[in-house]
C-alpha cells in the first residue's frame, strides 16, 4: 500500500461577524484577532480553504468542505454549533474532535489561554497541527498585546485628564498655584493610601455634589 | 453583614468564588445572591462571569478558570460521561430552577394551520421538505426536551427532521429568516421570538414535564472535593436568593429589572418580566397565568439535587445513542449529585430538604419516571437511536 501523499492542511477559520449594532469590545476584539489570524496563516503558507461565518449553516458548509482543521475563537458563541458537529460526526470516517486530547498538553493550554480553540480531524497527527497553532497563538498574542497597550494608553490618558481637572478645582476653590494643588492631591493620596487618580475622582465627586 | 460562621473549621477554603453564567432569565438566583449581598452573609464573594457559549463555559470550568457555573443539567452529565469531550468527574451542588423553558414554532407554520404537535407530525409525515429544529447544546436540557416532545408526537428527531445547535440569542432571528422551523430554548429568548412576531409558543417545557429540573449549579468534582465549605456557602446563598425571588411578584419584577442590565441578560425588562412572573402569551391570542412557571425555590422543592433528575438525563443520552452502553445509572448520579453537601447548606439557610433521593413524575406522553430501573426506562421508548457497544 502506497504511503499517503503529503499535502497541505486544509484549514477553515470561523469568523466572528462584528455586530453591526456595536457588539462591544469583546466582539470587535474577536473580529480583529480573527483577521490577524487569517493573515498570519496565509503569510506562513497555510491553505485557508474557507473563512466561514459563524451562522446556522456552518456545520453544513464544513460537511461539504471536509477540512482537516477548524480554528475558532474560544469566546465565539458558535463554539456550541461546532460542538454539535463534534458529536454528530463521532461515528463517521472523518470525525472532528476538539484539540484537547493533544499528548503535548502545554501547547493546548497555551492555545486555550490565548483564546484559540481548534477542532481537528481525528487521527491527524499532533505534529502537523502544532505549527499551525503556533502561528495562531503568536498572532493572537500579538493582537492581544496591541489591544492591551491601546487600552493602557487610553486609560493613562483618561487618568491624566481627571488629575488635571481635580487640580483645576483645587486651584479655583482654594486659590492655589498649580504646583500647590498637585502637592495637595499627592499628600491626600499618601494619607489615604490611594492612587492619585482615585483622589482626583473623589475631589471631582465632591465638586459635583456641591 | 457579618458571616454566619465566624471562624474555625467551617470557614470557606476560598472567599472569591468565580461563577460563570449565561445570559438567560434562569440565572436570576445566582445574580440576586450577589446583588443582595447574600454571598457575603455566608463568608464568600461571588465573582460572576458572563459566558459566551456552553462549550466555552465547560472548558473554563474544567481548566479551573471558573469555580462553578449556572449550567445545563444535561451538560454536566455529558462531561461526566465524556460525550464530545474528555470524561471529567463533575458535581451538581443544587438545582437552580424548574420549568420556564419553551418550544417555539415559526409563524409560517401557524399560518399553514400547524399549531400543535399532532399537526406538525402530520406535516412532517407528508415529507414535502426537510424540517429543522434548534436546541442550545447537544447533551443539554433543551435538546432532550425537544427530542422527547417530537418523539412523543411520533416524530423521530434524528431521522424524520434535522436538529441543529444555535446560540439562544440567535434563535429568533434565525426563525424569522426561515433558516429553521422551530426551537427549544430558555427565556427571554423564547418570549422574544413571540414578541418579535417570528414565532408562537407551541409548548412550554413544563407541559413536556411539569416541574422538570433546570440549570444546575455545577462544579468540577475536584473543586467540590477540595472546597466543601465554600460550596456549602455558595449553595446556601443561592438558596436564600431563590427564596427571595419566589416570595412575590414584586421581587420577581425587581429581579427582572436587575437582569435587564447588559451586565447580565441584556434584554428588555418587558421581555424578561412577563414570563418570569408566569404570564404567558403564545402569540396566537392565548394569554394565561401558568400554574407551573419558572420557579427558583418553591419551598426548597425546586432545588434538591434528586438522583432521579440526573439519571433522567443519562437515560435520554442513552436513548439517543450519545451513550453507547448503559452506565451504572445510580452510581453515576450518586457521585455527581452532592446530596450531603446540599443538606448541610439547606440547614444553614433554613430550607427544608426531602429525605427521598428519588422523585416521581408523569411526562406529557403519560410515561412515569420515578428513578427506579433506569436501564429499562431508557430501553422503553419506541423512538430511539440506541446503539449496542458491539456494533461498529
Amino acid at each position: 500500500m502506497k504511503p499517503p501523499v503529503q499535502r497541505n492542511l486544509r484549514i477553515v477559520v470561523v469568523n466572528t461577524v462584528p455586530d453591526p449594532a456595536g457588539g462591544g469590545q469583546g466582539i470587535d476584539a474577536q473580529a480583529q484577532r480573527n483577521a490577524a489570524l487569517r493573515i498570519g496563516l496565509l503569510e506562513s503558507g497555510y491553505d485557508i480553504v474557507a473563512a466561514l461565518p459563524a451562522d446556522i449553516f456552518l456545520p453544513e458548509r464544513i460537511g461539504q468542505i471536509q477540512p482537516d482543521l477548524i480554528i475558532i475563537d474560544s469566546e465565539s458563541d458558535a463554539r456550541d454549533v461546532l460542538e454539535h458537529l463534534v458529536i454528530a460526526t463521532r461515528d463517521e470516517p472523518r470525525p472532528i474532535v476538539l484539540f484537547t486530547d493533544d499528548p503535548a498538553p502545554s501547547s493546548v493550554d497555551a492555545a486555550l489561554a490565548a483564546g484559540v480553540s481548534a477542532y481537528i480531524v481525528d487521527g491527524l497527527q499532533a505534529e502537523r497541527v502544532k505549527p499551525v497553532l503556533d502561528v495562531a497563538l503568536a498572532r493572537f498574542r500579538r493582537e492581544q498585546k496591541l489591544l492591551d497597550e491601546l487600552s493602557d494608553t487610553r486609560r493613562q490618558l483618561a487618568d491624566r485628564k481627571l488629575i488635571e481637572r481635580a487640580k483645576g478645582v483645587l486651584m479655583a476653590k482654594n486659590r492655589l498655584s498649580e504646583e500647590q494643588a498637585y502637592q495637595r492631591l499627592r499628600s491626600m493620596a499618601m494619607n489615604k493610601k490611594l492612587k492619585l487618580v482615585e483622589i482626583a475622582q473623589r475631589v471631582l465627586d465632591v465638586e459635583d455634589l456641591l | 453583614m457579618t458571616p454566619v460562621f465566624a471562624a474555625g473549621s467551617d470557614r470557606p477554603e476560598k472567599t472569591a468564588i468565580k461563577v460563570g453564567f449565561m445570559p438567560l432569565t434562569d440565572c436570576a438566583s445566582l445574580v440576586m445572591a450577589s446583588v443582595l449581598g447574600l454571598d457575603e452573609k455566608y463568608g464568600i464573594k461571588l465573582v460572576l462571569s458572563r459566558e459566551h457559549s456552553w462549550s466555552g463555559m465547560r472548558d473554563r470550568l474544567l481548566k479551573g478558570e471558573l469555580d462553578a457555573a449556572h449550567v445545563l443539567y444535561g451538560l454536566v452529565y455529558g462531561v461526566e460521561m465524556g460525550i464530545g469531550c474528555a470524561a471529567t468527574p463533575m458535581a451538581v451542588l443544587m438545582n437552580l430552577s424548574r420549568n420556564g423553558q419553551a418550544i417555539t414554532l415559526s409563524r409560517k407554520l401557524a399560518e399553514q394551520g400547524v399549531r400543535s404537535l399532532e399537526a406538525l407530525a402530520a406535516l412532517v409525515r407528508k415529507g414535502s421538505r426537510r424540517y429543522t429544529f434548534a436546541h442550545t447544546f447537544p447533551t443539554g436540557n433543551h435538546a432532550m426536551f425537544l427530542s422527547y416532545w417530537l418523539a412523543a408526537g411520533g416524530i423521530d428527531p434524528l431521522r424524520d427532521v434535522q436538529l441543529v445547535t444555535v446560540p439562544p440569542s440567535q434563535m429568533a432571528s434565525n426563525l424569522a429568516a426561515g433558516h429553521m422551523d422551530g426551537f427549544c430554548a430558555g427565556e427571554p429568548w423564547s418570549g422574544a421570538a413571540v414578541q418579535g412576531g417570528s414565532g408562537f409558543t407551541v409548548s412550554t417545557s413544563q407541559d413536556v414535564w411539569p416541574d422538570h429540573p433546570g440549570k444546575a449549579l455545577g462544579t468540577s468534582a475536584a473543586f467540590a472535593d477540595a472546597n466543601p465549605h465554600a460550596c456549602r456557602s455558595l449553595i446556601a446563598a443561592v438558596l436564600e436568593a431563590g427564596r427571595w425571588i419566589d416570595e412575590s411578584d414584586e421581587h420577581r419584577f425587581a429581579a427582572a429589572e436587575v437582569l435587564s442590565s447588559p451586565a447580565y441578560v441584556g434584554a428588555s425588562l418587558r421581555g424578561i418580566a412577563a414570563r418570569l412572573q408566569g404570564e404567558y402569551d403564545n402569540g396566537l391570542g392565548r394569554h394565561w397565568s401558568d400554574p407551573d412557571p419558572l420557579q427558583f425555590h418553591a419551598g426548597g422543592e425546586a432545588n434538591f439535587p434528586f438522583l432521579s433528575d440526573g439519571m433522567w438525563f443519562l437515560t435520554q443520552h442513552r436513548r439517543w445513542g450519545l451513550l453507547r452502553e448503559d452506565p451504572d445509572y445510580q452510581a453515576v448520579a450518586s457521585r455527581v449529585n452532592r446530596v450531603g453537601l446540599y443538606r448541610e447548606a439547606a440547614l444553614l439557610a433554613g430550607v427544608p430538604a426531602p429525605s427521598n433521593l428519588l422523585r416521581s413524575s408523569v411526562l406529557m406522553d403519560g410515561k412515569a419516571w420515578n428513578g427506579r430501573d433506569p436501564q429499562s426506562y431508557a430501553a422503553s421508548f419506541s423512538i430511539h437511536k440506541r446503539t449496542s457497544a458491539i456494533s461498529n
